[in-house]
């Protein structure tokens, strides 16, 4: 097993798209084959050497390093199936998009549409995240199918429009229309949650373990005993810690919604 | 052999190899974990009439379940994993589902999976929701007291089914008080079941019939009325009651230490206390491929 540490030399001018970067990639090729790697970047290509400094080290899993700040570094683990991807630093816009397992750790912040259409696998994001993480590709009809989206900062707004499967917590704050058009799925909210939270949800659950929202009028409140299917997602979630680490302590209310999509989804309100 | 001078036979029981699951109940209170265990384990003692057999394992604490509730481990075996995963969709169906409070949960992880709240969620009538939770999936059904929580599956393994201890006493109260404590001791063991009524059998079977209609029949060999008339009686004129226990359990060796369990705590009461003799019923070992040589149980040579 490879680790690659990719230093990143310095900002590139234009965006730069790293789909091509992924650990399987870079298994089967020499390093000679690895620094000529073409790198999209505007409408022209760039090898990979002349952006990032290659060094090559055994390690214990196929694993690939961003040494420097990747901003301007969009599509980091673009459909990745297995190994790992660590950026020490921020990362551009689709990070872990259509990713199907393996491992994304970034330590600073993500752009948008972060672990959208993800099918499995972990994504960690230290930082914040931009708008439409686990969401849809643009025409696309489904967001985030599988696997694990962590998010320790804030997220922007449409977080997991048309999210289908899988889990995405979020440890802070979370903008506008979380949830909006939810097929199926869970999202874990620490923090503040912006408004109109769950619109158009189909199915899935939203659990709200901060402030908790203003709910939409095509929200209602159930008043059922629902303690079995509490405990079962409520210590899942606690095993992730931070505001989630006392979910299975606390009771909470549930709200049906959105009734204007079916009503079969559900807002759990952490009290 | 003998053993504080109750004769252990030199023979073996012969078990037989089948498919087993086991499923966890929880409930509000234990008690009605209890009541739906009870309920689903009913009315499946042999496998000859009742489709499966099956058992209370044993009590969980609240710690010990899914949910965080008090429960009940539940073993059911069948013949076929088919036969299985229509009994198990019967009885929870019938049993659990419908019983206050209650959740299921499967009990095992590992084996092929068969459906356990897959087909019951139709209960729902439309209004059942799927979750997937870790990589499991639930099924929540809206019921009169809130919502029932089925796992969507449970795992079906191997087990061995059949294992034996023949109990040969003076008279019924001696035979029943040694069926008693090896009961006792048996339940103690994991992965194992005692599927008959309170874990002991009085109509022990053989093989076939002279009606060509009944696949089993009574054991005539050990059945003190026909002593002095029976072709092979294995009894002799002291001998006026016997009693079998029966074990299920999940591997060769679960059965193998309820049975040492049973012979010790049968054999530590003493020939005083009614049992002259512990058998144990097979085949001749044409039929089951599992072999429990009781002089081995007890630790002359190897166990299997």
């Amino acid at each position: 097993m490879t680790t690659w540490t990719l230093t990143l030399k310095h900002a590139s001018a234009l965006r730069l798209d790293l789909r091509a970067v992924v650990p399987a990639a870079l298994a089967s090729r020499t390093l000679a084959e690895i620094e000529r790697l073409p790198l999209a970047h505007g409408n022209d290509t760039l090898p990979l050497a002349e952006v990032f400094g290659i060094a090559r080290a055994d390690g214990p899993e196929d694993t690939i390093v961003f040494d420097g700040d990747c901003g301007r570094c969009d599509r980091i683990g673009w459909q990745l199936a297995g190994g790992r991807i660590d950026v020490r630093g921020s990362a551009g816009d689709y990070v872990g998009a259509g990713m199907a397992g393996g491992e994304i750790r970034v330590r600073g912040h993500a752009g948008v549409l972060a672990g959208c259409e993800m099918l499995g696998g972990v994504l960690d994001v230290s930082g914040n995240v931009g708008d439409f993480a686990a969401g849809a590709l643009p025409g696309s009809m489904d967001g985030m199918r599988g696997g694990t989206l962590l998010v320790r900062g804030t997220a922007g707004e449409r977080l997991g429009d048309r999210m289908r499967r899988g889990s995405v917590l979020v440890f802070g704050d979370a903008g506008a229309f979380a949830g909006s058009r939810m097929v199926a799925g869970t999202i874990a909210l620490g923090g503040t949650v912006g408004a109109h939270c769950g619109y158009g949800m189909r199915r899935g659950s939203i659990v709200c373990a901060g402030a908790l929202p203003a709910p939409s009028p095509t929200f209602v409140p159930t008043h059922h005993a629902f303690g079995v299917f509490w405990q079962l997602l409520a210590r899942d979630l606690a095993r992730f810690g931070g505001p989630f680490a006392g979910l299975p302590a606390r009771r909470a209310q549930r709200l049906a919604g959105d009734l204007a999509a079916g009503g079969h989804g559900e807002l759990l309100l952490a009290a | 052999m003998q053993i504080n001078g109750v004769t252990i036979d030199d023979t073996f029981a012969e078990a037989f190899p089948m498919k087993a699951t086991r499923l966890v109940i929880t409930a509000h209170r234990l008690a009605w974990a209890r009541h739906a265990a009870v309920a689903a384990s009913g009315f499946a003692t042999s496998v000859i009439a009742c489709g499966c057999e099956a058992g209370i394992e044993r009590e969980l604490a609240a710690h010990e379940t899914p949910d965080g509730r008090p429960g009940v481990a539940l073993l059911l075996f069948s013949m076929s994993g088919k036969e299985l995963a229509k009994q198990v969709e019967r009885r929870v169906g019938q049993c659990v589902l419908t019983c206050p409070t209650t959740a299921v949960f499967a009990g095992l992880s590992d084996g092929e999976p068969i459906a356990l709240g897959k087909n019951l969620r139709f209960f729902g009538d439309g209004w059942q929701i799927a979750k997937v939770i870790d990589g499991v999936r639930y099924w929540r059904v809206p019921v009169m007291d809130g919502e029932f929580v089925a796992q969507e599956t449970t795992a079906v393994v191997k087990g061995v089914g059949g294992g034996n201890l023949l109990l040969l006493a003076h008279d019924t109260d001696a035979a029943l008080g040694a069926a008693e404590a090896a009961v006792a001791a048996m339940r103690k063991v994991p992965n194992v079941i005692l599927p008959f009524p309170g874990g002991v059998v009085r109509s022990g079977s053989k093989v076939g019939s002279k009606y060509a209609a009944l696949p089993a029949s009574t054991n005539d060999a050990f059945c003190p009325a026909l002593t002095d008339l029976a072709a092979r009686s294995e009894l002799d004129d002291e001998t006026r009651c016997v009693l079998e226990v029966v074990i299920d359990g999940l591997s060769e060796g679960d059965v193998a230490a309820a049975m040492r369990a049973g012979l010790q705590a049968v054999t530590a009461r003493g020939r005083a206390a009614g049992v002259s003799r512990i058998s144990a019923g097979n085949y001749g070992g044409k039929l089951g491929p599992f072999h429990f040589h009781l002089h081995r149980l007890v630790g002359v040579g190897d166990v299997a």
